[in-house]
């Protein structure tokens, strides 16, 4: 719901933005985006708080936690001591909510995790003032009032799914949005000519970790997306969205055919082994499909 | 995707048992409504992982050769290995890029100043004695 409402899902693939040395695709809005519109169409009113000095930002945590308001962080996870080192990346956009604080060690809830956990002041402070690509400077929000909550309404609704389809087809350019995934096809063909063969398989790599990365609810927010809108056509009473909502997990499903495909090139086993213009045909039919989806979708509010 | 499809193979070694990280993934259960169902691992993307940390890997192997014929410093055969960049260990540290570069070079990797190297290692969260090695 909070995916649909903040207008999560999208996507691009931009050559000239770099991560690890390679082009970003990304699959949703940036990191709080989300967050900020949620609150901001709710009426939650959150305060947000950046730090230079990390004695500082740790001082200011303890004195919220001390009021008993559980705080949000973003964080880098490349020195997250609880995370499997696999994951270890210097990826920044990383939130999880501090509940509390036992001598020396902070109570945590991770989005992902399903138990609380324990994490020590030092490692925590590490984690605020990661370095590298977008630093988090160790950010930290809270609500500050629901004085002004509103609940939730069709308008609202329609709103936030109007600005979801624009920026899915109304983008000028070809990376970003459903035909965003066409240019990626089209790169695609290209890789092996420009990386090598090594190359080419590295930024498939990147792909396929960005498309499946935790916290995606599974192939790219596709099914996560198809979940708000089950979730809003029986809030709106419109059972043509749980149509749309079904269409999207199909689209879902052809992203998981496509990793899975896709993965078949970095470990040798049995059967075909598809070609990159093979794996590029399957997105140029994703491309299409979501393309057609977002659009009844606009159709569907704009026309009643 | 339906309930039963939900992946749950090939999970990654967890650090801390307690946090039991899962992957929150939605999918449709036999009445075709969605469920939010944690998934432990999926193997397509496991191997995409695990592809780009052997790479990492080889690379780091190819390094340490040159480590060995004394080329290069061990500095860099463990930024390579922990997936550093100059630029984000210059971050961390508050040296200058060209700095972190040039002690990638063992003449000046051997005059370094120790509170330097603290402050590397401390980056890296190994201990000095890693640093200064090539275990």
């Amino acid at each position: 719901m909070v995916l649909g409402l903040g207008s999560g899902i999208f996507f691009s693939h931009m050559p000239f933005y770099r991560l690890h040395g390679m082009a970003l695709t990304s699959f949703r809005y940036f990191p709080g985006s989300i967050f900020t519109r949620v609150t901001r169409a709710l009426g939650i009113e959150v305060q947000w708080h950046k730090f230079k000095d990390p004695d500082k930002a740790m001082a200011k945590l303890d004195e919220i936690l001390a009021q008993g308001i559980p705080v949000g962080l973003r964080v880098g996870v490349y020195h997250l001591a609880y995370f499997p080192k696999e994951y270890r990346m210097h990826f920044n956009a990383h939130n999880l909510c501090v509940i509390g604080k036992e001598g020396d060690e902070y109570i945590i809830s991770d989005p992902i995790g399903m138990n609380k956990n324990r994490l020590s002041a030092e490692n925590l402070k590490k984690v605020r003032f990661a370095r590298g690509t977008s630093p988090p400077e160790g950010r930290m929000y809270y609500i500050k009032s629901t004085e002004h909550y509103k609940p939730l309404t069709a308008d609202m609704l329609y709103k936030a799914t109007l600005k979801t389809c624009s920026g899915m087809l109304g983008i000028p350019f070809p990376m970003f949005g459903a035909k965003g995934i066409a240019y990626l096809a089209k790169r695609m063909r290209k890789w092996e000519k420009l990386y090598g063969k090594h190359g080419a398989a590295m930024n498939l790599a990147q792909v396929i970790r960005m498309l499946e990365e935790i916290g995606t609810g599974g192939a790219g927010f596709r099914f996560m997306y198809a979940a708000f809108l089950q979730e809003a056509s029986e809030f709106l009473n419109k059972p043509e969205w749980n149509q749309l909502s079904m269409e999207l997990t199909e689209v879902g499903d052809l992203w998981r055919d496509f990793s899975y495909h896709a993965a078949r090139f970095f470990k040798k086993r049995e059967g075909i082994i598809l070609s990159y213009d093979d794996i590029a045909d399957k997105l140029e039919v994703i491309s299409a499909r979501e393309t057609e989806v977002f659009r009844k979708l606009e159709n569907s509010i704009k026309r009643g | 995707m339906k309930v039963k499809d939900v992946p749950q193979d090939d999970e990654f070694l967890q650090p801390d048992g307690d946090v039991l990280l899962r992957d929150r993934t939605y999918a449709l259960d036999d009445d075709g409504k969605y469920r939010e169902i944690p998934s432990a691992g999926w193997a397509p993307k496991n191997e995409a992982i695990r592809f780009s940390w052997s790479n990492n890997g080889e690379k780091a192997k190819e390094v340490l050769k040159e480590v060995l014929s004394g080329k290069c410093s061990p500095l860099k055969y463990h930024m390579i290995r922990l997936v550093m960049t100059p630029g984000i260990l210059a971050d961390y540290t508050g040296m200058s890029k060209r700095k972190i570069n040039k002690l990638c070079k063992p003449k000046h990797f051997a005059s370094i100043k120790p509170e330097e190297l603290s402050s590397i290692a401390d980056a890296m969260n190994i201990s000095v004695e890693e640093l200064t090695s090539i275990d």
